[in-house]
């Protein structure tokens, strides 16, 4: 085609037609929020006014153990809580993979489950669930398994537990599909190769089955640990605004109140955030190539 | 004779796992349905017979929380979300793979980039604007800032990569307008891709609670996330009725994920596809 001709002009016309909408939408809510927050990250507000303070709010951070805590809780989860869930995930689909008859479609569907719920109805349910003289404690005293009631919600140790129940039960089923789409993708004839060569099932699940998981265990990782960070929802409703005592105030839900509850330093938030931003690139990174390098050894 | 007790012992331990697995996942959805036609005491204790309080609780849930309203905002929110959205996202999508040209390439790019930004980096300048904007306390205030998702663009470009530019040419050659093309050929051919995108936004937008949190005050305004959070911090919390709004926020999910399970996971997975 004519790249200069007259219809060319109108196709590529059309072409901008159709993509302008988004871009109107990208520049208000993507592009115009990250340029004034190069701004806003150097200003403190008291009251209704703000000012400049340069780097004034990194400094601020540097001396802020409550935001240096909520940090380190978030890294807790990210410690526990990921591992223990892409454990479990892993289990659960190769398990499913392994075939289990016509009921492989209805224990999918089954484990998937948890994810319809809202990470707020999550977060209720697990609420209630939790309470001293609620149903779990009951289960468990009955059961013979706890002499007295725990304190779920009370207690800074099994509050951070608490989080990390609530948030291993909503998300385990939904990287277990992921998994089980990877395994599902791995050609059965490597596998047909191995048996002739002789290779025991073990040797073929930690010498072929994993190694091909890796992307996938890796997109799995990657944006557990972006979710983490960004841990809000659990810890403002399961544990009450980060409660016990701040036990499980995390950096979002920090970042939150002093923009909304505490006071209303929209400086001192955002570049708190654009720290959260930071860590989470940096583990994303970290990830990539740890897992990454891993992957091209093979 | 040990190679079947090996056997046996591992099938048991197979199913052992899926088992307990699945009376963990499941439990809380039977709780909570149950809850529903409890009085308060019962829901905490975790009993698991229905009792005789849906009448009581649903009336406490519609008169005492404003259930309806709470409902109806989410809803109302969503829909429109996901209007929006699924128009402007796909659009954008269809303009970028079949009207390639190397600006636009770039300014994809662009886009592309801040797909991997955490949300929380411009939480607070988006608060902002709609400060300057004088639209805080709007439902447009939540809608807004959802319309336009990287992701969707993303997820739809790839699935229209795959519809045969050569109709487009031969609907082109037979006097079809552009418009006309996307709409009546490439749209009706690519509902499975659309309801994922729409599945995809509805979520998105009914569990949405941060931003809604931040942007709306009024109690008339509030969507189903807030009002369910608002009452897990009441003094005495009437568990019953707050199972019922529970129930209320993950039927319409729940229905969706079992009639189209298929749309609903090809949504979720389109970023390893």
């Amino acid at each position: 085609m004519n790249k200069r001709g007259p219809y060319y002009r109108y196709l590529n016309r059309f072409g901008w037609l159709c993509v302008a909408p988004a871009m109107v939408f990208f520049t208000c809510f993507m592009l115009y929020p990250i340029l004034s927050s190069l701004y806003y990250v150097t200003r403190k507000w008291r009251g209704a006014t703000d000012s400049f303070v340069g780097l004034g709010n990194f400094v601020r951070m540097a001396n802020d153990r409550i935001f240096q805590q909520a940090v380190g809780h978030n890294f807790v989860y990210m410690a526990i809580q990921i591992p223990l869930m892409i454990f479990l995930a892993l289990i659960l689909a190769v398990i499913l993979n392994q075939g289990i008859g016509r009921l492989r479609g209805v224990f999918r569907t089954v484990f998937f489950l948890p994810c319809v719920t809202s990470l707020v109805a999550c977060a209720v349910l697990f609420k209630i669930l939790l309470q001293t003289n609620g149903l779990l404690n009951n289960l468990l005293i009955s059961g013979l398994i706890l002499k007295e009631p725990i304190s779920w919600l009370g207690t800074p140790f099994w509050a951070n537990v608490a989080i990390i129940l609530a948030m291993t039960w909503r998300w385990t089923g939904y990287n277990m599909v992921f998994f089980l789409v990877g395994l599902q993708n791995i050609d059965t004839e490597i596998y047909e190769a191995a048996e002739v060569d002789g290779a025991t099932k073990r040797l073929q699940f930690f010498k072929i089955t994993m190694p091909l998981l890796v992307p996938v265990i890796l997109f799995s990782a990657v944006t557990s640990t972006s979710g983490t960070m960004q841990l809000f929802d659990e810890p403002n409703i399961l544990t009450t605004q980060g409660g016990p005592a701040n036990a499980t105030m995390t950096a979002s839900l920090y970042i939150y109140r002093q923009a909304f509850v505490i006071n209303s330093d929209f400086g001192y938030a955002t570049a708190m955030s654009y720290v959260v931003v930071l860590i989470a690139g940096v583990f994303a990174y970290a990830q990539m190539r740890l897992l990454g390098n891993k992957e091209r050894k093979l | 004779m040990s190679v079947v007790r090996k056997f046996t012992l591992s099938t048991l331990v197979v199913w052992g796992i899926l088992v307990v697995g699945a009376v963990i996942s499941l439990f809380p959805f039977f709780w909570m349905i149950v809850g529903t036609t409890l009085n308060p005491n019962d829901v905490l204790q975790g009993i698991v017979v229905p009792g005789k309080e849906l009448p009581t609780n649903w009336q406490k849930a519609i008169g005492n929380y404003n259930l309806g309203l709470f409902f109806f905002n989410s809803l109302k929110i969503a829909l429109l979300t996901v209007l929006f959205g699924v128009i402007v996202n796909s659009l954008a999508a269809f303009g970028f793979e079949k009207y390639k040209s190397k600006s636009r390439d770039q300014v994809f790019g662009i886009l592309m980039l801040t797909l991997i930004l955490p949300g929380i980096a411009v939480l607070i300048p988006t608060f902002r604007l709609f400060v300057f904007a004088r639209m805080l306390n709007t439902h447009a205030a939540i809608i807004l800032p959802s319309v336009m998702s990287v992701f969707i663009i993303f997820f739809m470009r790839q699935n229209f990569s795959m519809f045969p530019t050569e109709i487009i040419e031969a609907a082109r050659v037979d006097g079809a307008s552009e418009m006309s093309s996307f709409v009546r050929i490439v749209c009706p051919s690519m509902k499975a891709s659309f309801a994922s995108a729409a599945i995809y936004m509805f979520l998105g937008q009914w569990n949405s609670y941060l931003w809604p949190l931040m942007t709306i005050l009024a109690e008339a305004k509030k969507t189903l996330p807030i009002a369910m959070a608002t009452m897990t911090n009441a003094y005495t919390i009437e568990y019953g009725a707050l199972m019922i709004i529970v129930c209320i926020s993950v039927m319409p999910v729940l229905i969706l994920f079992l009639t189209m399970q298929r749309q609903f996971v090809a949504g979720l997975l389109g970023s390893v596809k």
